[in-house]
């Protein structure tokens, strides 16, 4: 069974600083791997081990992006492919387009594992978009995936439901958090990760003629709080009854 | 350790959880493979490496620390000073976690003048019987394996007894000011029978094994306070800035600001002084003098740092667990592994000789 993994390497979200006027300091930000691509590493470690065959990270990232794949290396991944290209030159359309050469140029593979977004932008495009370079289905937000044969059953976390469906190989799945706990890599592994193979491709190699696309973005703010800071004062009696009211005023407790 | 220890930290301490779960996951991560050779399953890397992560697991539980640099220099005293066969037999499993050992040295009248030890080994045929106690011991009733020094005829030796034994028993769980996730206690042989082959090294040469281990383990407990000391200097200087008086934040008044100033000077004054000794010992050189060093400055600092940890903090300093407990952690190690005032003994004799 061979198995491509994309992994991102992406802003450290808990570490993100913003100025005073809201705006994020991205430049020279702490970076790791895409927290949900842990689960995606994770998922396809485990289809290996139930059934032989062979772990693949794709990553499109400058020289940077070889810290997160070197960690996926270490949690246990046979080999990597990092596609040479800064990340803020390609959109998600670009980036998809990429990831997919890479896996052509490189498959056939059984699987595709994605994480459900980024843990920085979190937009959650490329794997569906994968699906669609890749003329592959496409099965998102899986919380359980389980391999029979040539066919997987899987799980999907919806808003308010769980869809189950099957699909033959190949796929393009994409997984939430809740799937499985990430490994920690020992200290062997980490050591050994840097002797894994790694292939490093262009963009031009995979795509001859490709332009960088940078996505537009026209602004990025931290996200306010709201908050109506509003005071009930008097005896407890009073007040708790003016809490409730203005609690379910609000929709948060039924009336 | 963030995962697993960091979490459960002031629960080790108010006796809620128990250690013994995530030293394994610990030990299974490769933390004690650090400064070994790969024939033995070790990482291979400097011990300066090993010195360092010891700091960074000081500022996730200093107990969880003691414990498994207890169970690291029985390593580095196999490694050092066994055959090879003891070390093929024993080396790997303790290296991946898979074994737990502990080091029994200090008596309960005696610690630092180790000739005075009454455990005695008598050899009968092909054993040898050990009897008498030992006290203070960390990793005590929870180790498979005891590094035992008794005396033979010879002088002080150093033994091997796997548990369990028939006469091998444990004294009850001392009550401890700080380090209370880590278990102590007095360790009893009785008619305690070990074959011939867990002599490690030669009859007689027991004192100068210890001594040797302990020179290494100083600079480990060294790099331990330097975390000690900087969870607390990270808790303070968290607490300095968000709390407000006369109007303005702590982190303002300039005799918050000189204990900040201090408290950073001197931890890392005492990170250079044990990465010091480390390199030292990675050349060969003899480095006893420069690892007492490092123990006494660091255990002293990190006493100093986590006072001025609870002042910065004022009443939420004495009543919060979670703060003083990193002053009551420290307070063992200017006493273990040899005290301040044994090591200055040991750094003046040092130095007096080298000068003439």
């Amino acid at each position: 069974m061979k198995i491509a993994v994309c992994v991102k390497h992406a802003v450290d979200e808990a570490e993100l600083k913003v100025d005073s006027a809201g705006n994020p300091l991205l430049k020279g930000a702490a970076t790791k791997m895409s927290t949900f691509d842990k689960n995606a590493v994770e998922e396809a470690l485990r289809l290996k081990a139930s059934q032989t065959g062979e772990v693949v990270i794709i990553t499109l990232g400058t020289t940077e992006a070889k810290k997160s794949m070197k960690e996926a290396l270490a949690m246990g991944a046979d080999r990597g492919v990092l596609i040479n290209a800064d990340p803020m030159a390609a959109d998600t359309s670009r980036t998809a387009q990429l990831l997919a050469a890479a896996i052509k140029k490189g498959g056939p593979y059984d699987v595709v594992l994605c994480a459900e977004g980024s843990s920085d932008n979190y937009s959650g495009l490329v794997p569906p978009m994968l699906g669609e370079y890749l003329g592959l289905p496409y099965v998102g937000y899986a919380k359980k995936l389980e391999v029979s044969g040539q066919s997987a059953r899987v799980e999907r976390a919806l808003e308010d439901s769980v869809e189950i469906v099957e699909a033959q190989f190949p796929i393009v799945v994409s997984v939430v958090s809740e799937i499985n706990e990430p490994r920690y890599p020992t200290l062997i592994q980490i050591m050994q990760a840097g002797k894994k193979p790694l292939e490093e491709l262009s963009p031009e190699t995979l795509i001859p003629g490709i332009k960088p696309a940078a996505p537009l973005v026209t602004g990025m703010k931290a996200q306010a709080m709201a908050r109506k800071k509003v005071v009930f004062e008097g005896p407890p009696e009073e007040t708790s009854k003016k809490l409730l009211d203005a609690l379910a005023s609000e929709g948060v407790l039924p009336r | 350790m963030e995962k697993e220890i960091l979490p459960i930290s002031p629960k080790l301490d108010r006796g809620e959880a128990k250690i013994a779960g995530p030293r394994k996951a610990l030990l299974e991560q490769g933390m004690c493979q650090i400064p070994f050779p790969e024939e033995y399953g070790g990482l291979g890397l400097p011990f300066s490496v090993y010195a360092n992560a010891v700091e960074m697991l000081g500022t996730a539980d200093a107990s969880t620390c003691l414990s498994v640099e207890i169970h690291n220099a029985v390593a580095e005293g196999l490694h050092r000073f066994a055959s090879e066969g003891q070390k093929k037999e024993f080396l790997p499993a303790l290296l991946t976690g898979k074994s737990l050992a502990s080091f029994t040295l200090t008596e309960p009248a005696s610690g630092s003048d180790a000739g005075t030890m009454a455990t005695t080994a008598e050899k009968k045929g092909g054993e040898y019987s050990i009897n008498g106690s030992k006290m203070f011991i960390t990793n005590a009733g929870e180790a498979d394996l005891y590094m035992v020094f008794a005396k033979t005829r010879k002088g002080p030796s150093c033994f091997l007894v796997e548990a369990p034994n028939p006469g091998l028993s444990f004294g009850g769980d001392l009550s401890k000011l700080g380090m209370r996730g880590s278990r102590t206690s007095e360790v009893i042989f009785s008619d305690c029978r070990v074959p011939e082959g867990n002599l490690v090294g030669e009859e007689g040469k027991g004192a100068d094994y210890a001594k040797e281990i302990l020179h290494g383990a100083r600079i480990i407990v060294a790099a331990l306070n330097v975390g000690i000391a900087q969870i607390a200097y990270e808790k303070s200087v968290s607490y300095a800035r968000q709390r407000r008086a006369f109007g303005k934040s702590i982190s303002e008044f300039q005799l918050i600001r000189e204990k900040i100033a201090d408290m950073k000077t001197e931890i890392d004054a005492a990170r250079l002084l044990y990465f010091y000794a480390s390199r030292i010992k990675e050349s060969g050189a003899d480095y006893s003098s420069e690892a007492s060093q490092a123990k006494v400055f660091s255990t002293e600092m990190s006493l100093r740092v986590c006072d001025s940890a609870i002042q910065i903090h004022g009443g939420y300093g004495y009543t919060t667990d979670e703060l003083h407990r990193h002053w009551r952690d420290a307070r063992l190690l200017t006493i273990g592994e040899g005290t301040s005032e044994v090591l200055r003994m040991l750094i003046a004799r040092r130095e007096l000789a080298r000068s003439q």
